[in-house]
């Protein structure tokens, strides 16, 4: 018997009882504990600065806020009244102890796939190796009509219809290993795929060109995951494998640097991934058809071109736009003339599917707040971007990112002050106030007014 | 019911639904551009630490350290604002002498390696040198400084550098000398003349302008290899105002 028993059965016999009822052994709670990783439970029910697991998160939806629940074995404000079948309910069904509904922000239609052993190592795990915490989350409170938990049965009939996960004999093991993460516990197609008229994705499984597509995310794009090689070579379908296994360890790559909501996901979920599994999702994303080539989509050649004109335009510096001249000034420094960075360190601007997405708040809040990798295990380093939200205006960001969006080969259209100003507005002062004090001293993330000893 | 035509109903209901009306979210109040602030006009500025007196020396002495487009080939310290820069600093932790070591002994009859040995501040040293120089003028001359014309405004400064004005016959009991405070002056003046704007001088970097300085740009590797070839991007500053 390990230590981690022996103090339960000090305890009390209750706990001891309850081990032996499991048949649990540490292989399972492990099991377990990595498919909680796998299934990024703690992002969505953790409030920031609170105790894992103990929810109260705000999640904003088109219907209203949505607070996560308490998913500690705490037996009043948590789960740990439910017994396996319910809580293999509540995952794969959205089903409620109660029977009341759970919201679908809850990824239950993904989860549906997981198999009664992955049910049953989560169940383990949550059980006896989560800490109970007694605090009640606030109450999710839509409303009318979402506020009629009933009405989601409509909604369960009509969407979240997947079944268990049944292996594939057209993939290798490890791709379908990874099948089975990405169409179930990664969920990502809660992001990654569009929603339809009743904000359902609208495929839950690569059997659907939709399925992991790309899809607006409170304006952020959540870029296509299809990585196939028949579309027009941008985004992860000029990735290899290695290069996904890389993103989702390090939340870098020769391509990107994780930014916007995806950061969180690194941090909290793939990064504790053996490489093995990363390796298997990779393949699988590999497997998908890219989303094929619009009208008017340029080739990898055109877009050479184009990156070598703006890069020779911005080398020479001479009659420059505004847009060019605030780029050099602002960006060019990391960035570079060709807007590629410098791998790993400084992510590409060009080709970024960031900076290419119908909507450009995320490229805004980007430019205006600045943005900072999650430390990983093997890349702990976190070199942010600043913010230029206290040095630009809502006009120059405006001009600034519509240079970006065209520059290189990017197509991403113009952007307008209003834009600028709209997401200006949504972020909190803080980021945008790392300015300008009245003595004129610049301040910084360590408080040290470096600008001080400026008369010395 | 059998399973197609669940199927099948279920394949309608998804395409002939309208689109569900998603509710806006009321928009919050909107922050007005944090864009750098324009530097104020000198006539105009409200000094922090300098008393009206002070202020019409430090205005005075500038203008001879750095005279402006009439005298010299550049624009002077009051056409760039420097005494809005050294007010500034007076309040900074430079000013307070904040990170220096101000407890004694003060070695004042010491070796100049030992550094800064007075008691004060450069708050204090300034509002010191000022009173001090002040009572000079009087006396020599029966004038505030700022009343003298520039000629005499020079021979006043040339005696603070050379101390030729002697500070401990005006009531200074530490030691404080006319050229310690003149270097303290002159350095401070070149810094506010040649410092980002960010910190209230060097206003609209005309400074920088004058001597082809590129200013806070963070990167040239696009000149390491071009030369002889003529740099075309006047300044920018921290907080990205464009020259």
């Amino acid at each position: 018997m390990t230590a981690r028993h022996l103090i339960p059965l000090l305890a009390g016999s209750a706990i001891v009882l309850a081990n032996q009822a499991f048949g649990a052994d540490d292989d399972t709670v492990q099991r377990g504990a990595y498919l909680a990783r796998a299934g990024d439970c703690v992002a969505c029910h953790t409030a920031p600065g609170g105790k894992p697991f103990a929810g109260g998160l705000p999640i904003e939806s088109p219907f209203g806020t949505i607070y996560s629940t308490n998913i500690t074995p705490d037996k009043k404000a948590g789960i740990g009244n439910y017994s396996e079948a319910e809580f293999a309910a509540a995952l794969r069904q959205g089903e409620r102890a109660d029977g009341a509904n759970l919201y679908p922000a809850m990824p239950y239609p993904s989860y549906a796939k997981l198999t009664d052993d992955d049910v049953h190592a989560l169940y383990v795990y949550f059980m006896q190796s989560v800490k109970p915490v007694a605090e009640q989350p606030p109450e999710t409170d839509l409303g009318f009509p979402f506020n009629q938990r009933w009405g989601i049965s409509a909604w369960n009939w009509l969407f979240a219809d997947a079944d268990t996960f049944q292996p594939n004999a057209s993939y290798d093991q490890l791709t379908d290993r990874g099948r089975y993460l990405v169409e179930g516990l990664g969920h990502c197609g809660s992001c990654h795929t569009p929603r339809g008229f009743a904000e359902q994705e609208k495929a839950l499984d690569g059997d659907s060109e939709d399925y992991l597509a790309g899809a607006n995310l409170n304006g952020w794009w959540a870029p296509s995951l299809r990585g196939g090689d028949d579309g027009d070579g941008r985004g992860i379908e000029g990735w290899d494998s290695q290069a996904i296994v890389d993103y989702l360890k390090t939340g870098r790559n020769a391509h990107a640097t994780v930014g916007g909501e995806m950061t969180s996901v690194v941090a909290n979920s793939t990064t504790h991934l053996t490489d093995k599994d990363l390796m298997g999702i990779a393949q699988y994303l590999k497997s998908l058809s890219a989303n094929p080539a619009g009208d008017g989509a340029t080739t990898a050649d055109q877009r050479q071109q184009a990156t070598d004109e703006t890069a020779a335009h911005l080398q020479a510096a001479k009659n420059l736009s505004d847009g060019e001249r605030l780029y050099i000034d602002n960006c060019a420094a990391c960035h570079l003339d060709d807007g590629n960075g410098a791998e790993r360190v400084f992510p590409p601007i060009n080709g970024n599917s960031l900076a290419n997405a119908d909507d450009p708040t995320g490229l805004i809040h980007t430019i205006l707040a600045g943005a900072k990798p999650p430390a990983t295990p093997t890349i702990p380093a976190q070199l942010p971007m600043p913010g230029f939200g206290w040095r630009l205006s809502d006009d120059e960001v405006a001009t600034l990112a519509t240079f970006v969006r065209g520059a290189w080969g990017n197509d991403g259209g113009a952007v307008t002050a209003d834009q600028v100003a709209k997401v200006r507005a949504s972020i909190d002062d803080a980021p945008l106030d790392k300015a300008v004090d009245p003595n004129g001293e610049l301040n910084h993330d360590d408080g040290e007014s470096h600008a001080a000893n400026g008369a010395q | 019911m059998s399973q197609p035509d669940n199927a099948s109903r279920r394949a309608f209901l998804r395409n002939t639904f309208t689109l569900i009306p998603t509710v806006g979210l009321a928009g919050g109040v909107s922050l007005t551009a944090k864009a750098a602030e324009p530097p104020p006009n000198l006539g105009d500025y409200q000094p922090a630490f300098f008393s009206d007196e002070e202020w019409a020396f430090l205005l005075a002495a500038c203008d001879r350290l750095i005279p402006g487009e009439s005298a010299g080939k550049g624009p002077g310290a009051l056409d760039t604002n420097v005494p809005v820069f050294i007010d500034r600093q007076m309040d900074s932790p430079y000013g307070h002498a904040e990170r220096w070591y101000m407890e004694g002994p003060y070695v004042l009859d010491g070796s100049p390696d030992l550094g800064f040995q007075y008691p004060y501040t450069p708050r204090d040293v300034y509002q010191k040198g000022i009173a001090m120089t002040q009572q000079y003028c009087q006396q020599q001359h029966g004038k505030r400084f700022d009343q003298l014309d520039a000629d005499t405004q020079d021979s006043v400064l040339k005696a603070l550098e050379a101390n030729d004005i002697d500070f401990a016959s005006l009531g200074e009991s530490q030691k404080l000398e006319a050229s310690e405070f003149f270097s303290s002056l002159l350095e401070n003046t070149k810094e506010g003349y040649l410092a980002d704007p960010i910190h209230g001088g060097n206003k609209h970097m005309a400074a920088w302008k004058m001597v082809g300085f590129p200013g806070a740009r963070a990167n040239f590797r696009d000149w390491v290899d071009q030369h002889n070839v003529e740099y075309p991007l006047g300044p920018v500053s921290l907080t990205g105002e464009r020259g």
